[in-house]
């Protein structure tokens, strides 16, 4: 390049650099506002919660929901046993929880730019932007600081495929056990996670196939090992709760939506990506990111349309694309091109003058396609700038919206009256003398009440023919519980009608966007 | 090293997931013959599937041509 090439380069690529530095910003301030606030954000966050309670006092979570307190989980065991720890000093609460899945995105940023740097041209800037780039997706925000054990499940995703990428080729047999023992960690994080050990052992198969019936061998015996450990430590509920119970109905519409949303915020890095794909399938070797991108964009997305599931459903696509587009970019730059005589386009400096220009411009194409920041306080004159309104709780633009099913309506900043709302909350379960059935954990476990039900897994149960629920519907008609909060109703048809019979609205608190419907018993009638 | 290993060529990936995306093709139309029971026509779940299994096979077949190299 020359002299006023390479400045006009530097200037772009500097620009590309702010607008994903700006994003991260904002996921900074983000997780940093959202982990000391002590109730649920996200539906679903306090049982993950209950869930790091029990494993800290040695108990599995897998139990029979026949029984008070009606509680089980349908998650795997890691990312819960990892944040027992902080209960034993702490009690329970939700920072540390969000904390590791904020630091686990954070590692798989730098296990992309570390991939792309490695598996590149040795490009560390592009190696930089890659990374800035998974935290900048609209998905990763929205899922990354809360309580879920998802982003973690990604990070192990992430670490294990960049550490098979390295050592397979080199017949490395530690990286190769550190990368399945990786994606154990990961499948015992979160079910999901099956799919990029799927994609994994294909590419293991094809580089390899000899070796690769030997390791996918004993990656079996290892996980069926824990697998049966689990099952037999819980009396065979873990069989029930993880696996029978967690299929749900498939909603086409929302997997729709889903995919056109991905393709929106992501397009401009995921077009290189499918380029690179298919530069390896026809020219090159295919690599373990191709395979992954492929497996996790086509299988992630179709279960994204499963009830329960959503956006996070592409978070592991993402952090492929940014690798793979990556690496298309630094050996764009690079001219590390091996095409066929007929192919190969002369002079190739004037391709990589292009590639210069044209990466920064896609970097900043996809920050602006990702974008979303508060528009009040210190951020009013940027949105004032930027020409953006609030389209959430009319003081957060965020470019997804939130018009396409299984797209979560969070990512805001939490306000005063959000904190006053769930403390008001419970001040109502503390007055109680009875024990109160809460759609949410969190607030019965502010007042230091039992955590009774997790509405989402006696729903499944009840789909799958396991629940029959007795002594639930028993307490709930003899008006044992002193309060009941319900948000979505999330609970079985039986248990919603058993509510309707026996309790009455009292009122209605508004928290986080959400209505929390307080119901008290209904006088009875011989009062 | 890799290359002391024996690996999958490009055209024995290419017959493989021809294969796959026509036995695929065909089990999944299959599914409206052996399940007589079930709501008539193909599903927007089984249209995706039918799509993902045709382009399977496309690529499968243009990978044969690209003969012994590795995949």
């Amino acid at each position: 390049m020359s002299g006023a090439t390479r400045r006009a380069y530097v200037l772009l690529m500097s620009a590309a650099s702010a607008a994903l530095l700006f994003a991260f910003l904002v996921y900074i301030l983000f997780a940093a506002n959202l982990a000391r606030f002590p109730y649920d954000y996200d539906q679903g966050e306090g049982f993950e919660a209950h869930d790091s309670v029990l494993f800290s006092r040695g108990e599995l979570p897998y139990r029979d929901t026949e029984a008070y307190p009606f509680y089980a989980s349908n998650y795997p065991p890691l990312f819960h046993m990892m944040a027992a720890p902080f209960v034993w000093f702490f009690g329970p609460a939700y920072w540390y929880g969000r904390l590791l899945g904020f630091l686990g995105s954070l590692v798989s940023a730098a296990a992309i730019a570390y991939a792309v740097y490695r598996d590149g041209t040795r490009h560390r800037w592009i190696a930089a932007l890659a990374g800035l780039a998974f935290l900048s997706s609209n998905f990763v925000y929205h899922i990354g600081p809360l309580f879920r054990q998802h982003t973690m499940m990604v990070t192990f995703e992430t670490l294990a495929v960049v550490a098979l990428a390295g050592a397979v080729p080199r017949r490395d047999k530690r990286g190769i056990a550190l990368g399945l023992a990786l994606l154990l960690c990961a499948g015992y994080t979160k079910q999901l996670a099956a799919i990029t050990a799927l994609a994994a052992i294909v590419w293991m198969f094809i580089r390899q196939p000899a070796r690769a019936w030997l390791w996918t061998l004993g990656f079996a015996l290892v996980g069926a090992a824990i697998f049966l450990w689990l099952n037999i430590a819980s009396g065979g509920q873990w069989w029930n709760q993880a696996i029978v119970a967690n299929v749900n109905v498939f909603m086409f519409e929302q997997a729709l939506g889903l995919f056109n949303l991905w393709f929106k915020l992501h397009g401009f890095l995921l077009i290189p990506a499918a380029l690179l794909f298919v530069y390896e399938l026809y020219l090159e070797r295919l690599s373990i990111y191709s395979i992954w991108f492929v497996a996790a964009a086509m299988l992630g997305g179709v279960a994204s349309g499963t009830w329960g599931a959503g956006d996070s459903y592409f978070v592991t696509s993402v952090a492929a694309i940014c690798i793979l587009s990556g690496l298309f970019f630094s050996r764009a730059l690079a001219g590390a091109w091996r095409f066929p005589r007929a192919l190969r386009f002369n002079p190739a400096s004037k391709l990589t003058l292009v590639a210069a220009f044209m990466i920064p411009l896609f970097y900043l194409g996809y920050a602006r396609a990702t974008l979303k920041t508060p528009t009040d306080g210190a951020f009013r004159p940027l949105a004032a700038v930027l020409g953006i309104e609030g389209n959430v709780r009319e003081s957060f633009y965020d470019s997804a919206s939130f018009n396409v099913g299984g797209y979560a309506r969070i990512g805001y900043f939490l306000r005063a009256e959000d904190w006053a709302a769930g403390t008001e909350i419970v001040r109502l379960i503390e007055a109680s003398e009875k024990p109160v059935l809460s759609e949410e954990a969190g607030f019965t476990m502010a007042a230091g009440r039992d955590v009774v039900t997790n509405p989402t897994q006696l729903r499944n149960l009840d789909r799958a023919g396991l629940f029959k629920g007795e002594q639930l519907l028993a307490m709930i008609e003899r008006q044992e519980f002193g309060l009941i909060i319900l948000r979505a109703q999330f609970y079985p048809p039986s248990v919603l009608g058993a509510i309707g019979q026996g309790y009455e609205r009292a009122r209605t608190i508004h928290m986080n966007g959400f209505d929390y419907i307080i119901l008290n018993p209904k006088a009875l009638e011989s009062d | 090293m890799e290359s002391q290993d024996r690996t999958i060529s490009k055209r024995q990936l290419g017959v493989t997931l021809a294969l796959a995306g026509m036995i695929g093709f065909v089990g999944i139309l299959a599914i409206d013959i052996v399940d007589v029971g079930r709501p008539g026509g193909i599903g927007p779940m089984q249209s995706i599937a039918l799509a993902a299994m045709a382009a399977t096979a496309i690529v499968g077949l243009t990978l044969i041509p690209l003969g012994d190299a590795p995949a």
